[in-house]
């Protein structure tokens, strides 16, 4: 079992609303709706004439010809064919009431020819004020109910053009849905996102086909990456499984493997071992590459035998699925968010509305730090409005914020807090933030990453129920044990184990005060009938918009996102959908309806002297120092800065790019050889590896560093092999003491590639305490203006240099015009 | 949950309006048509209404849910909120005459020419 296994599959587009919605809009109050009555189309419509002149009912009786109706059930006349009461007619265009001359009853007649029968007029019947039963396009109010006003802003907008088309349709193909209207063709570019939406349904016909397309590529990539002559290197783990290490190639182009990944291990088998295969998660990705994959299964394992191996990858669906999931129930289920969330989302105009809570004496929270005013402020604006954002520029406590404001949140008591964010990492660093405020912390982590170790496993759901300590669980533990010394239980055994075990994960879910997982995991079974309140997400920025709407739609009233839109925004694989938007945050996409976010100005990691440059060119000047020049000052560091109170410089390289081995990726000899020479003199100098970081924007370099280092280091190799160096974006949200960033890029005609986007410059430029080295070629770069500027800030503090290291000389060297302005 | 959402001004296309008109009253048109043609005799006449529901005469009623005072003493016009008057609507299950009461509009026709009949024979 594993993080899908009960998860019900979504098939975007299959509209699967209630039975007895209205097929055009959604409406589903059973006082509003009727069923058409003809035995083909037994579809259900209400009375509500949305945007056109007609209501839902007559518009389709008109389009489709058809004449008979059926009331619902829990309607007020309860389940009733319409019908003349004299001779049965049921031609809906017919009939109408009239009323006893003396008495208050009333009938349904049929106009031709029970109307005409003069001996009713005998019988205390008055004929002379018949009441069709649709009057004026629309069926008479009192009988079917026009829904109200807030259920039909909720409801699906349809327009008169859609009526005509899915009618149409309707005609070839009855179980036809609005959204096959929509959907686009095998080679249509799909519809772009757009700042507002009419209805969740046109919300989810934008994006459904977008995560399809995404999820399609996802499914492709990832198949196509088996790995053949890989080599094993075989290892038991503390809970007795198999556990295979073993290097996975990867370029810049494919998939990034990560922790909880599930790979199939193959072994087409020889004279002496039959053909083999096992599925397992990836529970270790180390600094060298190498994977660590926990077996499933430990029996048969060719354990004697070390190469000739096959990798795949098993691709699953299910984050895809939840997506999918969330995007149907925030449209067919008004519970799923409140109606001013769901207005807002949607990019409607909606008056103002303030949270009433009493807010507390200090915005602070017990074992944190002590807030600056910028946080306060965050905390205390957020708690009082149903729908905030937070921007947090690097390394200015967005952690400590959002802690500040679950630990708030959770003492209003009104209910459980689910606390958010796209990636384990950030999940893990806010539980553990939030649980030093002396909350109740339960980080739910997917099944397939149980065996992930994770800096907060005494706060995880699956530890704590290994470990919760009363006698009623000792039958829970009984099985435990029994199934991790025997590999499985009998099929009785293991029904009991299950159902303890969820009834056990239920209760210590239920008393926790605050819910943490990734935005995907809120999709997780186990939640399926939990409802939160006050939902944070945190690094909302890099999700995407259906990912970030997974945890909103548990029934959300207040949402926090906190993010940095000016810093790298969700991976998206596929081009296509990229282009039409779907690298596009939620929260930037509030931005852009006038959400105006609060900013942390105070950012303590960074030595003032490299601040400055993102301060001004990211985040407009705002961002101040709580760090000074003293607190970053290394003492016994003995580095050539060419500004000693600077840790800081551009080391002007003029090597030639290359093309990589695989192709597809980008190499710089000259950078890597001095990256090395720099590195060397950082150690020498008494820096330890793990305080430096090498950024390179291209997997060829970056593995050429590795290389180049381990083979040509001056000093042990075992300390370069400690040196972290990767991309830019595997640095987001992390910080080192010293960055080296290599730009690689280095050619007459062509582009700078990845660092043409500014928001990848902004974070590699932030991830530094103490000092940072660019390397790169100033004649390229120059071109791009905001990199131009950059080399101008540097320049201008006479920071340029070139040379040897121990011999570093201002440069000269002259910088192209700048192409046009960066918007 | 009560949000206040300023709503565009839904625009009907006039030439639609006009061309589902067209279509509804051929649709009525052709039911009347197919009916007079398909009924060359008059059909026989079931209209008893059963004795037991001449009981009681018509009720007032403000809004849902409140039972509202019998009798005409407050008129329909003044009072916020529109009023309503129940009446019993009689259904056929199968062969069994059954009521359901509802509340519909005091000014429906419906309403209108009961009143009247009413207000005459008071007179009288
Ligand atoms: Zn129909
Ligand atoms: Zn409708
Ligand atoms: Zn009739």
């Amino acid at each position: 079992e594993d993080t899908g296994g009960d998860d019900e599959v979504f098939e975007y587009g299959k509209g699967d609303f209630t039975e007895h919605a209205c097929r055009y809009c959604g409406v589903t109050n059973p006082a509003c709706v009727v069923r058409c009555n003809v035995p083909s189309c037994r579809k259900w419509f209400c009375n509500s004439r949305g945007n056109t002149s007609g209501s839902h009912i007559v518009n389709h009786l008109v389009r489709a010809k058809h004449k008979e109706v059926c009331l619902h059930k829990d309607s007020p006349l309860g389940e009733t064919i319409l019908e003349c009461y004299n001779c049965g007619c049921r031609n809906v265009f017919l009939l109408g009431f009239i009323s006893a001359t003396t008495e208050s009853v009333v009938v349904l007649l049929c106009r031709e020819p029970c109307l005409s029968v003069n001996a009713l007029k005998d019988m205390n019947w008055d004929l002379s004020q018949w009441c069709p039963l649709i009057d004026d396009r629309c069926f008479l109010q009192w009988l079917l109910k026009v829904p109200s006003e807030q259920e039909q802003l909720r409801a699906r907008q349809i327009s008169a053009q859609q009526i005509n088309k899915i009618e149409e349709l309707w005609k070839t193909n009855p179980d036809a849905t609005l959204e096959d209207l929509e959907k686009p063709g095998v080679d249509d570019e799909p519809q772009p996102v757009v700042p507002k939406y009419e209805d969740a349904y046109q919300y989810q016909n934008v994006f459904a086909p977008l995560i399809k397309l995404e999820a399609d590529y996802d499914k492709m990539m990832k198949e196509s990456q088996s790995k053949d002559s890989i080599t094993i290197r075989w290892d038991i783990g503390l809970n007795k499984k198999r556990i295979a290490y073993f290097v996975f190639p990867k370029e810049d182009n494919e998939i990034r493997l990560v922790t909880g990944d599930e790979l199939r291990l193959r072994y087409s088998g020889d004279a002496a071992h039959p053909s083999w295969q096992s599925v397992g998660h990836v529970i270790k990705l180390t600094a060298q590459e190498e994977v660590a994959l926990e077996l499933g299964a430990s029996q048969g394992v060719p354990v004697d035998v070390n190469h000739g191996f096959s990798v795949d990858f098993v691709w699953k669906s299910t984050s895809f699925d939840r997506m999918q999931g969330a995007m149907k129930t925030f449209a067919v289920d008004e519970t799923s968010v409140s109606g001013y969330i769901y207005h807002h989302l949607l990019g409607h105009e909606v008056e103002m509305q303030m949270v009433r809570n009493t807010l507390p004496r200090r915005f602070g929270a017990p074992g944190l730090p002590e807030l600056n005013a910028s946080q306060v402020f965050a905390v205390k604006s957020v708690l009082q409005k149903p729908i905030s954002l937070i921007q947090g520029p690097p390394g200015t406590g967005k952690t400590v914020t959002s802690a500040a404001i679950v630990y708030h949140m959770a003492k209003q008591g009104q209910g459980q807090v689910l606390v958010c964010a796209p990636s384990n990492v950030a999940v893990d660093q806010l539980a553990e933030k939030i649980s030093a405020t002396g909350l109740k912390v339960v980080r739910l982590c997917a099944k397939s990453r149980e065996a992930v170790s994770s800096p907060v496993e005494h706060l995880t759901l699956h530890y704590q129920v290994r470990h919760l300590d009363t006698s009623e669980k000792s039958e829970l533990h009984k099985l435990q044990q029994l199934k991790d010394e025997q590999g499985e239980l009998s099929s009785s055994d293991e029904k009991k184990y299950k159902a303890l075990k969820r009834a056990t994960e239920r209760e210590i879910s239920q008393s926790a005060d605050v819910i943490c997982c990734t935005c995907v995991g809120a999709g997780d079974p186990r939640l399926a009938n939990f409802r939160f309140r006050q939902v944070l997400i945190d690094e909302s920025t890099q999700s995407t918009e259906p990912e970030c709407l997974i945890p909103l739609v548990l029934g959300v009233k207040q949402v926090v996102l906190v993010g940095d839109h000016c810093q790298l925004g969700p991976v998206i694989m596929c081009k296509k959908a990229a282009r039409a938007g779907l690298a596009q945050s939620l929260f930037e996409r509030l931005v852009m309806l006038g959400v105006k976010p609060i900013r942390l100005q105070v950012q303590y990691r960074m030595h003032p002297a490299l601040s400055e440059f993102p301060s001004n060119s990211f985040y407009e000047g705002t961002l101040q120092n709580g760090v000074t020049v003293n607190e970053r000052q290394s003492p016994g560091i003995d580095f050539p800065w060419p500004v000693p109170n600077r840790p800081m410089f551009f080391y002007v390289q003029m090597g030639q790019e290359e093309i990589s081995a695989s192709g597809t990726s980008y190499l710089n000899r000259t950078e890597a050889a001095n990256v090395e020479k720099i590195v060397t003199t950082f150690l020498k100098s008494g820096v330890v590896p793990s305080q430096i970081g090498v950024i390179t924007p291209y997997e060829g370099q970056r593995a050429y560093i590795v290389n180049y280092m381990s083979r040509n280091g001056a000093l042990r190799q075992q300390l370069y092999k400690e040196i972290e160096v990767a991309s830019v974006d595997s640095f987001q949200g992390r910080e080192k003491d010293y960055i080296i960033l290599s730009c690689v890029r280095s050619n007459e005609h062509q582009g700078i590639g990845f660092l043409n986007d500014p928001r990848r410059l902004n974070v590699a430029l932030t991830r530094a305490r103490y000092g940072i080295v660019i390397l790169g070629n100033p004649k390229v770069l120059s071109k791009q203006p905001l990199w131009n500027g950059l080399l101008t800030h540097y320049k201008e503090h006479e920071c340029l240099v070139e040379g040897p290291l121990n011999n570093l000389k201002q440069s000269m060297v002259q910088f192209q015009k700048p192409k046009k302005i960066y918007n | 949950d009560k949000v206040r959402v300023r709503q565009k001004v839904a625009k009907v296309d006039p030439q639609e309006v006009a061309d589902f008109d067209r279509e509804l009253r051929a649709l009525m048109q052709e039911s009347l048509d197919s009916r007079k043609l398909e009924l060359r005799s008059r059909p026989t006449i079931n209209m008893m209404i059963p004795m037991n529901l001449f009981e009681g005469s018509v009720k007032e009623h403000h809004g849902r849910g409140t039972e509202g005072e019998s009798g005409d003493e407050i008129t329909d016009e003044g009072i916020g909120g529109s009023k309503e008057v129940q009446v019993k609507v009689l259904v056929k299950r199968g062969n069994k005459q059954q009521t359901k009461q509802m509340y519909i509009p005091r000014d429906c026709s419906l309403v209108q020419s009961t009143k009247q009949k009413e207000a005459a024979e008071l007179e009288e």
